[in-house]
């Protein structure tokens, strides 16, 4: 099963094949920034990739019309809410809270 | 059950005085529609889904009619609600065409509000800044919601009667052919330029086939008996056509047989191609095989043709139900389920139909169609996605037999504005099911709304 490193507090991930990286999150008890709840909307729940690009589902064009709301448009930007994984992936997110 | 129904006679305009006249106006007259839109569609059962459409909990679905819009959302294994689609703070829409709310919430665009899948809400973005309301009132509001034949049916009218009730008695008559077990082939649209009953009209009677459908005739021409279908009409709107019982004969010659064989099969690959449902691909191969099936003395085709499609299922792992010889008889058939829902059962298969007026254009409605059927073992069909609109006369996505329909309903909508055509004529024989629908409608506007509007 793909893991997902979030640094800079080092949490290790698992998620399900089919499954995005926020939901994988919820189902382990994490915390993770939302206003819209998965509905690739509001921009908060947004990681930036350090390694593993390759290893993740293609943006679609919901996630693409919201990526282009986020500043500085970085081409390395993705929505925990849309993206699904084949392998691992670092990337990095401020705010997560731990389960527990 | 075949006896006529009363007829209303009430003060709304345009309404039915018999059940051989239809005032035209009924199919452009922009108050005509208002008041369908206040009476009709505000307190009608209407089929708002597909239960694959929702599996898991958090999935949903905007249904809307006229201008109005719920989401009906499986909340968990068992449970499906209607919400009313509109935010309790300024009422903006909380959801659009159909997906998945995530992490059990229904959150609000706009200023972030939300709510449990169970309706009960569970955030005010800076609470203190509102005067305190009790909480029942800041639960998203309900539609009555039910499911029957693999669908979700919602209705606006809280005081509206069960929808078993109100679907009486088509459930009785497609139950046993097993339709809540079929799954979506395809699933596809087409916005027609007509008033919704207009083009419902053409589904409603079978008498059309001779000129508009000639293929179906196999040369047969004006000969066609127009008596070959049986056409009922039931409570509350609905009706239905089957083959008249009866019409099967029997054969001694097996050359006989065998020419009907041949007339099966030609019959059968010209409604898999012109209508890509009901006879699928998989049961024309099966009547193919009939060519080569021993039969008995004394046999009929219906039998030979009922016993290799039972065969094939058996093999194919597709649980087709048992049927008495009434319940096989409506293979084949037209079942018109009021105000908007078809169903044309054949063999393991259906083929379905929804009719939605678009809001303020009366001459103007939107039709969905499903291809359904039976899976067989290992068999999985996915949650459906819907398909165009296509234009009516686009070849590439309709086959024969709608395009015929589709052509004849926009002309016909054309036609009813001619200043001779104050009323169409209906056929007490083979369009009862038009006049059934008129009174159906006539009933609903004829009561004053008791809510408060
Ligand atoms: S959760 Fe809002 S954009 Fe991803
Ligand atoms: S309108 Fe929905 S939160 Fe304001
Ligand atoms: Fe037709």
């Amino acid at each position: 099963m793909p893991t997902v490193r979030v640094e800079p507090d080092g949490f290790l991930i698992d998620v399900d094949p089919g499954e995005t990286l926020i939901e994988a999150a919820w189902r382990l008890g994490y915390v993770w920034p939302t206003t819209c709840y998965g509905q690739a909307e509001c921009t908060r729940c947004h990681v930036e990739v350090i390694a593993g690009a390759e290893h993740l589902s293609p943006v679609g064009d919901d996630e693409a019309t919201t990526l282009h709301l986020l500043w500085g448009r970085r081409p390395n930007l993705r929505l925990a809410c849309r993206v699904k994984l084949d392998g691992d992936v670092v990337v990095r997110k401020r705010g997560v809270r731990g389960p527990g | 059950m075949t006896d006529q129904l009363e007829v209303t006679s009430g003060d709304e305009p345009f309404a039915m005085t018999g059940n051989t006249r239809v005032p035209t106006p009924r199919y452009y007259d922009p108050s005509f529609a208002v008041l369908e839109n206040e009476r009709l569609w505000s307190r009608t059962w209407q089929m708002a889904c597909r239960l694959e459409e929702i599996p898991s909990p958090g999935d949903y679905v905007e249904y809307t009619i006229c201008d109005q819009s719920l989401i009906v959302v499986r909340v968990d294994r068992d449970t499906i609600r209607a919400y009313h689609n509109a935010c309790r703070h300024r009422g903006t829409e909380l959801a659009k065409g159909s997906g998945s709310f995530r992490g059990g919430q229904i959150a609000c665009p706009f200023h972030g509000w939300r709510w449990n899948l169970d309706g009960t809400n569970s955030f005010v973005y800076g609470v203190e800044g509102f005067a305190p309301e009790p909480p029942a009132d800041l639960c998203l509001p309900q539609a009555q919601v039910d499911t029957w034949g693999a669908c979700v049916w919602v209705n606006l009218d809280p005081a509206a009667p069960p929808l078993l009730e109100t679907l009486d008695p088509m459930p009785s008559l497609l139950d046993p052919l097993g339709i809540d077990q079929m799954r979506v082939v395809w699933w596809k649209a087409v916005t027609l330029e007509a008033n919704w009953k207009l083009a419902m009209e053409a589904f409603i009677e079978g008498y059309h086939i001779m000129a508009s459908h000639p293929q179906l005739t196999q040369g047969e021409g004006e000969e066609y008996d127009p008596n070959a279908l049986a056409y009922s009409v039931h409570q509350n709107g609905h009706s239905s056509y089957v083959s008249r019982p009866g019409a099967q004969r029997h054969h001694r010659r097996q050359v006989d047989y065998l020419d009907e064989v041949e007339s099966l099969i030609e019959s059968s690959r010209l409604l898999c191609d012109g209508l890509e449902a009901m006879t699928l691909p998989r049961d024309l191969h099966v009547i193919e095989t009939l060519r080569r099936r021993p039969v008995g003395e004394n046999t009929s085709l219906g039998s030979e043709l009922v016993g290799a499609i039972y065969e094939h299922a058996k093999n194919a792992g597709i649980p087709l139900p048992r049927l008495a010889p009434d319940a096989l008889a409506r293979w084949g058939g037209v079942f018109f389920v009021f105000p908007h829902y078809f169903v044309l059962p054949q063999y393991g298969n259906a083929l379905t139909y929804r009719f939605r007026p678009v809001h303020g254009e009366p001459e103007r409605c939107l039709l969905e169609l499903w291809s359904i059927t039976i899976p067989g073992s290992g068999e999985d069909h996915g949650r459906p996605a819907m398909q165009g609109p296509f234009a009516p006369d686009d070849r590439e996505h309709w086959p024969a037999i709608p395009l015929q329909d589709f052509s004849n309903i926009t002309r016909q909508q054309r036609g009813v504005h001619n200043q001779t055509v104050p009323a169409t004529r209906i056929s007490h024989t083979y369009e009862v099911g038009i006049a059934n629908l008129h009174q159906e409608v006539d009933r609903y506007l004829a009561q004053p709304l008791s809510r408060p509007t």
